[in-house]
């Protein structure tokens, strides 16, 4: 690998170091954008966003405007959201429906898979200048889905989506089958940024180490809110989904809206709870719908998608701008069919812990902040400790750090691949 | 020769001074981090609402809508909590806050009186300085003879909260 500090991976010393130039250096910053941005798959929607033919969703996606859009038919389509005349953005708005998409400068007209059909002053340009395929607009090279979730790779080849996703696929599964009807997306993007080291925010969303300390007044807020903590301790275990991918499993004290009660919502949650809790057991067996519904599950998805299903299920998506400094997408996934009642408590429950004016995410954003400005001390011979856990015989505990291991493997592998 | 001066003041007139009163007062009590005198500004079937900036924060329902703050009174005094708290990691030590409130519009509507007014919210800390920009759409009704705000929402005229990345103050 090109730079001087690679990972320090020891396992007979039960030694996980990570060197703190890879939060900082411009050069490593640029390096990732070649070997891991464009050349791995990365989340672009939720077919829930674009429910009927017309849709439309405008979105960047490793610095790139991407246009995803239905045609007449009801196919998806992810576009370059660029002009092929001169390079300006076609579509100008964040979502809606349209059965066409005119470009603001000279007027040239796409359809929504992209294709030119009309432009102004036509007979000024040679025959069959329209049907040019460099004169349309362009498909970005991969789209395919896993369930609802889109992902787009900008790499015209390499391995398809399942075999990318390896186990998490499964655990998309999994938060798809909380509903029999179907998964939406709620209307509402938590957008932010985060000054800070895009890896920072991917070894934050599943570390169950840090809550005890970072989110004290989370847990005090709990106790309080509910008259005592829920009886269900912080419990559970890491496990690797391969390929840089992986998830913590576990038990908390929290409510979950998928059927786990907790005091704060009433005697009439607890009805609707257990009904959701018995349509769950008839349709995906005992031991998965309790699995569904009692533990909490914080994935991330090699490089920065996050699926987070906790006291609410969150889908996050993180690109970095800057080696300190990223954007924030976060969205909330429920059950189609759900109940007003339900979605009203959802969304409260979200709110409590999860993004930019919860109980504890602003302390995330902090630490992550903070070890930023920590990494200025100087970047020779520094780093960072990711070593819990590797001592221990047996499973990794949830608050482990194997899964962050796995995370930073992948991580390397991909850039030394790429300069090799 | 006299000189008569009218002291008359319209009705209209005479609700929007009130209503800023309340307004100034809460700023007021917010910069300097007042905030269990703050709660006492609220009726006890409040709310406090800040919406996210990709859906009409003017029409938008907390209970269909995904927001960044879905406060009810309950949560609103657990809120105050946990900022007085030292583990409150991002507001301690405490940012200097600052709130411009202007351009207040209030009427009587059906026994509660609604107010509009734009805000500029400023907050420093180490070496960040945000500046938070939108309207307030209030709901305030009159309790034992004081104006109480009944409900709060904060919303952000703004495309995202970047850099800002928290809203860690009260809006």
């Amino acid at each position: 690998m090109g730079f001087e500090t690679r990972i320090i991976n020891d396992v007979d010393k039960s030694q996980f170091l990570v060197p703190r130039r890879a939060f900082t250096d411009p050069a490593i910053f640029e390096k990732e954008y070649q070997a891991i941005f464009n050349r791995c798959w990365l989340y672009l929607g939720h077919a829930s966003e674009l429910p009927e033919p017309g849709n439309f969703v405008t979105r960047t996606v490793a610095r790139r405007p991407i246009l995803f859009t239905r045609d007449r038919s009801g196919e998806f389509h992810a576009l370059f959201n660029a002009c092929p005349h001169r390079g300006a953005m076609v579509c100008r708005e964040r979502h809606g429906k349209s059965p066409a998409f005119m470009c603001m400068y000279h007027g040239w007209t796409f359809g929504a898979d992209g294709h030119l059909m009309t432009l102004p002053g036509a007979s000024g340009y040679a025959k069959g200048f329209k049907q040019d395929p460099q004169k349309q607009m362009t498909h970005v090279p991969r789209l395919a889905r896993r369930g609802d979730f889109f992902f787009i790779s900008f790499a015209q080849d390499g391995e398809d989506l399942d075999t990318y996703l390896a186990d998490a696929g499964d655990y998309i599964d999994l938060v798809s089958q909380h509903s029999a009807s179907g998964m939406t997306v709620v209307g509402g993007t938590q957008e932010y940024a985060i000054r800070g080291n895009w890896k920072l925010l991917a070894e934050n969303s599943f570390d169950g180490y840090h809550a005890a300390c970072t989110h004290s007044t989370y847990l005090e807020y709990l106790k309080n809110a509910n008259g005592a903590l829920g009886a269900t301790p912080l419990e559970g275990t890491g496990i690797d989904l391969k390929k840089g991918h992986a998830v913590i499993e576990y038990g908390a004290p929290w409510g979950r809206p998928i059927a786990s009660w907790v005091p704060l919502w009433g005697e009439e949650g607890k009805v609707e709870i257990d009904r959701i809790y018995g349509e769950l057991v008839a349709r995906l067996g005992e031991a998965r719908a309790e699995r569904l519904a009692r533990k909490n599950r914080n994935m991330v998805i090699f490089p920065n998608l996050v699926i987070n299903d906790i006291m609410a299920i969150t889908v996050r998506t993180f690109f970095p701008t800057a080696a300190n400094y990223m954007e924030v997408n976060a969205w909330a996934l429920a059950p189609k069919e759900e109940s007003e009642w339900l979605r009203k408590y959802r969304l409260f429950n979200f709110t409590e812990f999860l993004g930019p004016g919860g109980f504890a995410t602003p302390d995330d954003v902090e630490a992550i902040e903070k070890c930023q400005i920590g990494y200025a001390v100087g970047d020779t011979g520094l780093y960072n400790d990711i070593s819990k856990g590797m001592a221990r015989d047996g499973a990794p505990s949830y608050d482990d750090e194997m899964q962050m291991r796995a995370f930073w493997i992948e991580w390397e592998r991909r850039l030394t691949e790429y300069e090799g | 020769m006299s000189l008569t001066m009218e002291r008359t003041i319209d009705e209209a007139t005479l609700l929007r001074l009130q209503v800023e009163n309340l307004l100034i007062r809460e700023a007021d009590l917010l910069d300097s981090w007042k905030l269990d005198e703050w709660l006492t500004l609220y009726t006890e079937d409040a709310h406090y609402y800040v919406p996210p900036s990709d859906v009409d924060g003017d029409t938008a329902s907390p209970d269909t809508s995904l927001f960044y703050v879905i406060d009810d009174r309950n949560r609103m005094e657990e809120r105050v909590i946990r900022l007085k708290s030292q583990g409150a990691h991002s507001e301690w030590p405490r940012s200097k806050v600052r709130h411009m409130v202007g351009n207040v519009i209030a009427h009587r509507d059906d026994g509660i009186i609604r107010a509009k007014a734009s805000f500029m919210a400023s907050r420093a800390k180490d070496i960040t300085h945000d500046i938070f920009v939108g309207h307030y759409l209030y709901e305030i009704v009159e309790r034992d003879g004081e104006l109480k705000i009944q409900k709060k929402t904060c919303v952000l005229d703004m495309e995202a909260l970047r850099p800002h990345a928290r809203i860690s103050i009260i809006l």
